[in-house]
Parts: structure tokens; sequence; C-alpha cells
């Protein structure tokens, strides 16, 4: 007797320490279903992958249910058996071993052998590769291969443990139209044998040729199930960005002159054809999704990603940082999202911390540093950017998220900066105190710098943001100013390629 | 070009090739005598054999600087054993493979638990081992040894092959054989290549890293018996230093240091071209402060090589896929 579901998860949530990805979700796949799982950034679709990968253990009370057996508990093993195949984003395959190793070695492990035995290895292969029909020599060097005969031998990796239902997080990323066509022909195969797949994608377009159903995650709610049939792109976005949480929307005073003007900016691989210009006084919001290319783009500009092509102009002149320090000197200041690993010394005090980027310049006759004038200088950004506890001698690991968030722009205020990009201000940060780092940027751009912020979270975009650019694959796919910025048009311009709403 | 004309390990070969050459141009009375040639042998038999315990740590990633400390103290432990407990030549043998194991379980213990890392676990075992070995034997040679064992370390095969080759060829051929045929020799390349996703597809990490170092600590206790036998004594100083030969064969024989890659082969080729390097040079007349600056630099240039590569590689890397 077939079970009509494959798979059904009721009442999952996921409470991390500073957050609830996950709010009591469900997720239901029919058996031989092709079905996508979509959201925007942070809706928790990642959550719920690794939750079914057993690699987060979700809150007491999850309702788990694989071909009729409720589960009681998923670890990476016993997920694998019961079926559940997963290919994350960067497949993990081994770029040092054959392709029959790669098919092979997971179900050959699995088995629990100690010894190899590689005939058995390239049959498992062998089998898996003719099914897909694909043509992909056994005895190659993973690492030489394309990136879409990579994703086909991790395909194949899955179909060699037997899955019954295959994840694939963002599997045409890195293809071209026609390896798409080849991928889809390949899923419409396993579906015909009654293997269900899911696609986690942003590509909504695609999402409309192979599935037949959508879940809509957002926030980390379960938002519904809705059959394809019913449903258009346009509908889709609502439906995706429906918002729960907004900011108060903080305008410029004035905006000045052009700062910063980028033409043309290319590098193969991460963006290509950037143009736009900087004012003084101004927030510029870049947004768009995960992997189009924003944080490369502004890595070309603070001298830590070199473009191939195209011109930076900094007050009109052309400049070309060969480092982050040649930018830091031209007066360009850079808040990297991870500030936990990029932006602080977390053992260090939050005085050192904050003089850190103006050592040099707190000097006394004999080149060492003067303690006093250190102290000075730290009081003062720390009264400026007035950081709870005002505490110059604790360990900046031990600040909040919003408070180390203020230590790091103070850091980079010391250096007094004309232009500060900051990349996911207010990432981990709750929300109370995300909106006064909103009013602290709002006010660095009342004093005349210019910032360019680069969120994901469309309610602070759309709180700060005097100018929006939207990058979607590599290039600048919207530019939207005042009023015209909404959550409506930023979404399609993320998602879509130009004019193809509904 | 062929297929295997392409790979590290043809490349090295060449190598060799060349230099081998050289010498013998260099000075072809000396150097291309069967004394030689069997010096050459003898001296790096050793050195080869501990690379074998080598290659699977750097192939992991991972490096092991007390390699020489282990060879020292095992050698010496299988001496006191043989001079007081019995002079039973395989018990002599058991004897430094147990105390390698040991001592390489300490240094796997730190590695692989306490997740400390591995260049840092084994500077400090090394310097650890080391006083150990000058408390045991008071810095004095150890002179001896069992007059059986020491004949037996004299004795050819077919009056042609020294029977420390044996124990080379057993050694290799089981190192090949672990790497290739059990699931722990492919677990280290899987390592090498990307932790998270060995992880994940169900190898047991911190368990294959403790075995490494148990490992080489197995195979160091060999090399120093082995040693042992072919001069007859323990020379608890001789070792000092020995890290450097055994790291540096094995990545001048092609293995990268970032893990991953590396073959049997490529480390023997690369214990040979070192050998001859080292011979070429005496035989030149080369002055020792010279040969050291030369050995230093053919394992930085095999290394940049390596990094350079890895570099290109990423360059080319598409992060995001432009429209």
């Amino acid at each position: 007797m077939e079970n009509e579901y494959f798979l059904r998860v009721r009442n999952v949530s996921k409470t991390f320490p500073s957050v609830k990805a996950l709010d009591n979700v469900s997720f239901s796949v029919k058996t031989g279903e092709v079905h996508a799982l979509i959201g925007e950034n942070g809706a928790g679709k990642s959550t719920l992958i690794k939750i079914l990968a057993g690699v987060y253990e979700p809150d007491p009370g999850a309702h788990i249910e694989i071909e009729g057996e409720v589960i009681g508990k998923l670890n990476p093993i016993t997920s694998v058996r019961h079926g559940i195949s997963i290919i994350f984003q960067d497949f993990s395959l081994f770029a040092n071993l054959t392709v029959a190793e790669n098919i092979a070695i997971s179900s050959s492990l699995q088995q629990g052998s100690t010894l190899v035995d590689w005939k058995n290895m390239r049959q498992i292969a062998r089998k898996a590769i003719d099914y897909l029909g694909v043509d992909i020599p056994l005895d190659s060097r993973l690492g030489n291969l394309s990136i879409a005969k990579q994703q086909l031998v991790a395909i194949a990796r899955s179909l060699a443990s037997n899955a019954k239902m295959i994840i694939m997080d963002e599997p045409t990323s890195a293809l071209s139209k026609g390896e798409v066509d080849i991928l889809f022909k390949i899923i419409r195969n396993l579906q015909a044998d009654g293997i269900s797949v899911v696609f986690v994608s942003h590509k909504l377009e695609e999402l409309f040729e192979v599935c037949e159903t959508f879940t809509i995650l957002r926030d980390g709610k379960y938002i519904g199930d809705y059959p394809a049939r019913e449903m258009d792109n346009s509908k889709l976005i609502s439906l995706m960005v429906g918002r729960s949480v907004s900011y108060d929307r903080l305008e410029a005073k004035a905006i000045g002159e052009t700062i910063l003007e980028v033409q043309n900016l290319t590098k193969a691989g991460n963006f290509k054809d950037i143009s736009f210009q900087l004012h003084r006084g101004e927030i510029l919001g870049i947004t768009g999704l995960v992997g189009s290319g924003r944080t490369e783009m502004v890595h070309a500009l603070f001298g830590l990603n070199k473009p191939d092509n195209g011109t930076i102009l900094l007050n009109g002149s052309p400049v070309d940082f060969a480092t982050p320090s040649d930018a830091v000197a031209a007066g360009i200041a850079f808040v990297p999202e991870n500030r936990a690993l990029e932006g602080l010394v977390l053992r260090q005090n939050m005085r050192d911390n904050i003089t850190l980027a103006v050592l040099d310049q707190l000097t006394n006759s004999l080149k060492l540093i003067d303690q006093k004038r250190l102290l000075n200088e730290a009081e003062k950004w720390i009264k400026e950017i007035n950081v709870r506890p005002a505490v110059p001698d604790m360990p900046a690991g031990q600040f909040s998220g919003g408070n180390a968030q203020r230590i790091v722009i103070g850091k980079w205020l010391a250096t007094h900066p004309k232009i500060l990009i900051i990349d996911e201000p207010t990432n981990g940060i709750d929300v109370g105190a995300k909106a006064e780092i909103h009013r602290l940027m709002r006010q660095l751009a009342d004093d005349g710098m210019a910032i360019i912020m680069i969120s994901s979270e469309l309610p602070e975009v759309l709180a700060i943001s005097d100018r929006v650019l939207v990058m979607r694959r590599g290039r600048i796919n919207g530019e939207f100013m005042g009023s015209q910025i909404n959550s409506e048009s930023i979404m399609n311009k993320a998602f879509l390629a130009d004019n193809k709403v509904g | 070009m062929k297929e295997w004309m392409k790979t590290k390990e043809f490349m090295i070969l060449m190598i060799v090739i060349a230099v081998f050459l050289i010498i013998s141009i260099g000075n072809p009375t000396a150097f291309l005598t069967t004394g030689n040639i069997f010096d050459i042998v003898k001296s790096n038999l050793v050195l080869a054999i501990a690379a074998m315990g080598m290659l699977p740590i750097i192939l992991t990633g991972g490096i092991d600087v007390s390699v020489g400390a282990l060879m020292g103290v095992a050698s010496v432990m299988s001496a006191y054993f043989m001079i007081h407990v019995s002079d039973n030549i395989a018990l002599g043998f058991l004897a430094g493979a147990l105390s390698g194991i040991l001592f390489g379980a300490v240094n796997g213990a730190f590695i692989a638990f306490m997740k400390m890392p591995p260049i840092v676990a084994t500077l400090g075992t090394l310097s650890i081992y080391q006083g150990l070995m000058n408390f045991i034997t008071n810095g004095n040679w150890i002179t001896n040894i069992p007059a059986g064992f020491v004949e037996f370390g004299k004795t050819y095969l077919f009056d042609l092959v020294p029977v420390q080759f044996i124990f080379l060829i057993v050694m290799v051929a089981l190192t090949w054989w672990l790497l290739k045929y059990t699931y722990w020799g492919r677990g280290v390349f899987a390592i090498g290549g990307n932790i998270i996703s060995a992880e994940r597809i169900g190898f047991n990490v911190k368990r294959l890293q403790f075995m490494l170092y148990m490992f080489i600590g197995f195979v160091s206790g060999i090399a120093g018996v082995v040693r042992t036998s072919i001069f007859g004594q323990v020379d608890p100083k001789v070792f000092t230093g020995f890290e450097l030969k055994v790291i540096g064969a094995v990545v001048v024989g092609g293995a990268s240091t970032s893990g991953g890659y590396g073959s049997v082969l490529g480390t023997l080729l690369g214990v040979v071209l070192m050998g001859l390097l080292e011979n070429g040079m005496i035989l030149l007349k080369i002055p020792t402060f010279w040969q050291k600056i030369f050995i230093g630099s053919v394992i930085l240039f095999a290394v940049t090589a390596d990094i350079l590569r890895a570099k290109r590689a990423e360059a080319k890397r598409i992060k995001v896929d432009v429209a």
C-alpha cells in the first residue's frame, strides 16, 4: 500500500538564542511530487531543510512523519536511511576525489563496511550515471568538471543512497539555460519513478516549469500551500512579502553633492555593469537576494575585490584601491556583515577596539601609544555613539548585539570617514536595538556622511534608504527613490528579470 | 599529452631524473658506484618509512612535527626492552611500535578531542619526548644492543637486499593499501577535500584523526627500530631536526599542505629527490650551510607552487551567476 504523502511535518518550531527561526511550520510532500519551498532571505527555508537533514533538532512538540511512520528524532544518518537526501548549494562533494567515489562513497559508508570494494563502487556509480542518462567519465577528478556536471554528480549520489525525496537548495543558481533543461528532464524522470523532489529556489519562472505545489514561508511562519496552476509571479511575491514588522521611516534632511560615482564596474563571476552615484547626506540602500553580488560589489569599492573593468570616481577623480588601507586613507569605512569575526577583537576591551583603526594618530613624541590620549579618544566616541554600558574597559565580546555594532561603527567613525559602507547593519540584533541603529545611521548621514547600506531586510531598506538599488544576478536590476520605494516593486526586481511580473 | 604525464608525480620524476643526470655528470666516479647508490638507499630508507606515517596526516591538512622525537623515544624504548627484558627480535620491534603508538595517541588526543592545532600540540610533545629521551639515556649512546639483533641488522636477502629493505616495502605497501582500500584511508582524503562534507556523509572525523596520529606513532616506532638495526646502536641526538626531512620529503613529493592531494608514489619520489640532493651536494663538495639553504629553498619552492595553484583555482571560481 503506497502512501499518498512521503513526508508530513507539523508543529515544527526552532528557537535560536536570539531569534525564533521557525514558528509552528507545516510541510507536506506527496510521493513523486515536485514541490517548491519559497520565501525571502531569512524566511526559515534553510532551517527547515536542516531539520529534515537531521542537522538541527526542532523544538519539542514537532511531528515528523515519513511514509506514514512517525519519526521520533532525526540525525544525519537516520535521515538518509529514511530516504531523505539533500543537495546543499555547495553540493558537499569532494573536488579531490573521482566521480565514481563521490557518487558511491556515502552509500557504501552507510552499509558500515571497513574495506573499499572499488568494483562495487564503480557499479553503483555507473548505475546512477546511466539512470541520469548523462555522459560523465567515472574516473575524472570531480574538481575538473563544470559546475553543471558536479550538480549531476550530486544528484547521482542522492540516487545511489536510495533517496526517495531529494531536496535541492538553489539547484539552478550556477547553471546555463541548456543545463537547466537537462536538470528538469531528469527531475521529471525521477518524478515518474515515484521520487519526490523539493526545490528551494528564488527563480520563480523556473519553478513554474516543474513544480506542482508551492509552500510559502515568511518570517519563520507557514503561510500556506498553493497549487501552481492557481498561482502567478505577482501572487507569489505578495504572499512572500506580507509584512508583520515595520520601522518608522526616517527621511533625509538634505542631500548634497555627488561624492562617489561608479561607472560600468565589472568583474567576471561577481558583478557586471554596475553604475551609480552616491551623494553626501544620503543613505543608499543596496538590496537583492543573497548571492546577487551585493557584497562582492561593495568589496570592490573597498579594495577587497579587484574589478576587471570600470571606473570608481571619488570626488570626481578616479581611484584604484589595491588594499583596504588605501580605501581607508581615502576616507572610506567598511563595516562587514559578520561583525563578531571581522569587525571586533572580542577579547579586547571596548577602548582598544574603538581606537584600533586610528592607533597611529594616538602616539606620543617617542612614537609609542599614548594611553591617555587613547582613553580620551575612546570616550569621545563612546559618548557620540551612545554605547551602553559606557565602560571603556569592558571586553567587546560582552556587549549585546546592538551595542557591539555601535562599537564597530564607532571604530570607523574615529577615522573620520566621508563614506560609510555597512553590510547588514542590524543582522542578529533585536528589534528595538535595530531602530536605534537606524537612527544612528540617519544622524550620521544628516551630519554629512554618505552611507551605503547593504541589507536583506526589506523593512529596514524601506525605513532608512533615500534611494534603493536592487541587484539581481550580478547586475543592478532596479533603482527606486523616495516615494517609489515600496516592498512589492523591490521584490519584483529582486526575484524577476525585467518586466516579467504576472 | 597523456593523462598520466600531467600528474604531479610525473613532474617530480622528471626532476629526479634531471638531478640524477646533473650529479652523474658532475661527479661520475663517486656517484655512479654500487656502493654509493646503496649508501643513498640505506641512509634514506628510514626517512622513507617515516614519510609513510606523515603522508596521511598531511593529506588531511594536519602536521606532526614530533615525528623525529617519536622515532627517538621509540628506539630508546625498544633498545632498553631488548637489553633488559628480552632479546627476541620480533618483540623488540613490537616494543618500538607500541611505544610509538602510545606517544602518538597522546598527540592524537590533544588534536582530535581537544581540538588543538596540530602544529602546537606536536611542538609541545616534541619537547616532552626529547626531554624524556634525554632523561632515560642521560644523552648517552646505547651501544650494548644484544648481538642477535645487531647480526639481524646485517642480514642480506639473497646476498643482495638488506633486510631493512623488506621493512620499507611492507610499510609502503601497508600505507598504500590503507589509503586505497579502507574507509579510514578514503576518509583521510575526504577530510582533506572538504571536512564539513566528510562529516555530513558520516565519517567519524574525530576518531579518524586520532587514529592518524597513532598510525604515525606506529610507523615512527618501526622506523626507529629499523634505524637501530642499521647502525647497531642508538644515538638519542640523531633524531633532532629529522621532522624537517620527513615533512620536506612529503611536501616535495607533491602532497598539498592544505590537504586532499598527495600519493604514496609521490612521497617516495620526494624521498628519492631529497636523498639525491643531499648526496649530490656532498659529492659536489658544496659547503654544509649552502646545503641547508638549498634544501630549505626546495621545500619552500614546492609549497609555493602548491599555493599558487590553489590561488589560481580560487580566482577562477564563480561567485555570482551573472545574468
